[in-house]
């Protein structure tokens, strides 16, 4: 169901719901607690055969035969208490191309390469900004489409506004760069409050990835902004990145508040938005 | 399930602390008497999707609502002064430009609102330093025909700082030496009538951009007029006792002293 929308970068990078789902629905019996660990594991439970490096010390080699007369009463051994080891490794059997042994999927990001850590957040950013900011038939659908939210991307962006608008600044780069920022962060912030006191219903840090998300149209403004000097052009950009980045953001907002108060929910984002492209504009 | 539970004979158990009842909830939201309460059940805001909703009681939601200072922190306190929709925001911002008509603490009676105070001030805040700025570019072209656009972002820092202070510490004063003096006032009401009567100064900034300057003293000095006004008299009749008059007319000089300061600052 969520395989279907976001994109599992990494097995073990998806989202914790996805997480679980995965284990739910494709190794149901070998989380689901059944047996004592020597004679069901090969044919019965429907767990894929575990390596032949990975037997672990609780099962000796002559018990295999000797358990094979009473192997036939095993599916109907009442639950037992779960065994430890199985589960972690029906999930680590999918994953352990990378990291190699180990119970759980824990040492996986720790032992990867860098550049497999950095490429698989790189990856991430790009498959959310996708979904924010590009039409997509999952935009009328809030809760699906921004599940693998995450902050990377919100912090390169509004870096990245406020470095350019610092650039673009002739005097007083430093305090640009500073008002941008807090205007940015703070304005997350605020508006993400905003929603929850109407009594909207919305996730914090969700809320903040989104609206970081959302400011994507505006650097491409600010930059083409920099590198181009005639202010009706910068105008017209602006109005243009403007309208885009509002119009990203209006269904997220505009689904979390009771409909009798979306425009005092949608209204702030919007000053925001044309507070920053004011900035744009000005700063030369 | 979570009333059965609470009615479980667990008195006789030693050390057994009787089970806190889930009544508190219910009545942080019915504080405000005669409202018009939407109280919508926490799964149920709007129609459609929704984000993955955090679970209803993940605020402090069980808070009890006296003497308890946890819920300074807590977002489900501060819900009570946000419980508007979009047309009574719209009706008070239009009734906030009528000065003199005393009725609009009457309006608010109910209903008390800090989303007026918290974005009217932050709209006007913006205005009066983009168009501030934009002003003063024109205002020296026209003596001096070369000059270039420098955009001073140190407007923005000093409308900050001049309309959140105004906003947040002259109905703060006003509300101490009231309390001093005998009355009981409201805060939250203070706050909210300062808040929309700075509504005016943000359709006043769009016309202070024209580069006239005795056009800009006309309209400034009637926007200050009408906005100290409308504060006057809704404080005189929120007050009701004629020997604190005094009060009503020093709220009168301070709009004034705003909007004369808002002019010669930022539209000079």
């Amino acid at each position: 169901m969520s395989n279907s929308d976001t994109v599992p970068l990494h097995p073990s990078s998806q989202s914790d719901i996805d997480e679980i789902e995965n284990l739910i629905n494709s190794y149901p019996s070998s989380v689901l607690p059944a047996r004592p660990p020597s004679p069901p594991r090969i044919p019965v439970s429907a767990a894929p055969p575990p390596p032949p490096s990975f037997i672990p010390s609780n099962l000796p080699p002559p018990s295999l035969h000797k358990t094979t007369p009473v192997f036939s009463p095993a599916p109907s051994v009442p639950p037992a208490p779960v065994p430890p080891v199985p589960p972690p490794r029906g999930s680590t059997t999918a994953s352990s191309s990378i990291a190699g042994s180990g119970f759980g999927p824990a040492p996986n990001t720790l032992t990867e390469p860098v550049w497999d850590t950095i490429k698989r957040d790189l990856l991430r950013i790009v498959s959310n900004l996708k979904l924010v900011v590009f039409p997509n038939p999952f935009r009328e659908d809030p809760g699906k489409a921004l599940r693998d939210w995450d902050l990377w991307g919100p912090f390169f962006f509004i870096v990245f506004l406020g470095l350019v608008l610092s650039w673009s600044a002739s005097v007083k780069k430093s305090e640009v760069f500073a008002v941008a920022f807090a205007l940015l962060a703070a304005g997350a912030v605020i508006l993400t409050l905003n929603v929850l006191l109407l009594g909207g219903q919305i996730i914090f840090f969700q809320s903040l990835s989104l609206l970081g998300y959302c400011l994507f149209p505006l650097d491409i403004g600010a930059l083409i902004c920099m590198l181009v000097g005639n202010v009706i052009v910068k105008l017209v950009v602006v109005a243009v990145t403007l309208a885009w980045s509002s119009w990203a953001a209006y269904p997220f907002m505009s689904t979390a508040v009771n409909p009798r108060r979306k425009a005092l929910a949608l209204y702030p984002v919007l000053l925001m938005y044309v507070s920053v492209g004011f900035l744009v504009i000005a700063i030369d | 399930m979570d009333e059965s539970l609470t009615n479980l004979p667990t008195s006789h158990f030693v050390g057994s602390v009787p089970a806190v009842v889930s009544e508190e909830k219910k009545a942080t939201n019915n504080e405000v008497p005669g409202a018009n309460l939407q109280i919508f059940p926490p799964n149920n805001a709007g129609s459609g999707g929704q984000y993955q909703p955090i679970g209803s009681t993940s605020d402090g939601g069980g808070q009890p609502a006296t003497n308890n200072w946890t819920g300074l922190f807590s977002i489900s306190s501060y819900t009570q002064y946000f419980n508007v929709d979009t047309d009574i925001v719209l009706n008070r911002l239009i009734s906030s430009l009528y000065p003199t008509t005393g009725d609009f603490v009457n309006k608010i009676d109910a209903n008390p609102d800090l989303y007026g105070l918290v974005w009217i001030s932050t709209t006007l805040v913006f205005a009066i330093a983009s168009l501030g700025n934009c002003a003063t570019y024109l205002m020296n072209r026209r003596s001096d025909h070369s000059t270039s656009w420098t955009f001073d972002v140190n407007y923005l820092n000093v409308a900050a700082g001049t309309i959140y202070g105004y906003a947040l510490i002259v109905p703060l004063g006003y509300y101490f030496v009231l309390q001093y003096l005998g009355s009981s006032v409201s805060l939250i009401r203070f706050w909210c009538l300062w808040g929309y009567s700075l509504f005016i100064f943000i359709l006043t900034s769009f016309l202070l951009v024209i580069p006239v300057e005795f056009l800009r003293w006309t309209i400034i000095l009637i926007a200050g007029a009408a906005s100290a006004s409308f504060i006057g008299l809704n404080l005189r009749s929120y007050i009701q006792s004629n020997d604190l008059t005094i009060l009503a007319i020093s709220a009168f000089v301070l709009q004034m002293g705003l909007s004369i300061f808002i002019k010669m600052w930022f539209f000079a």
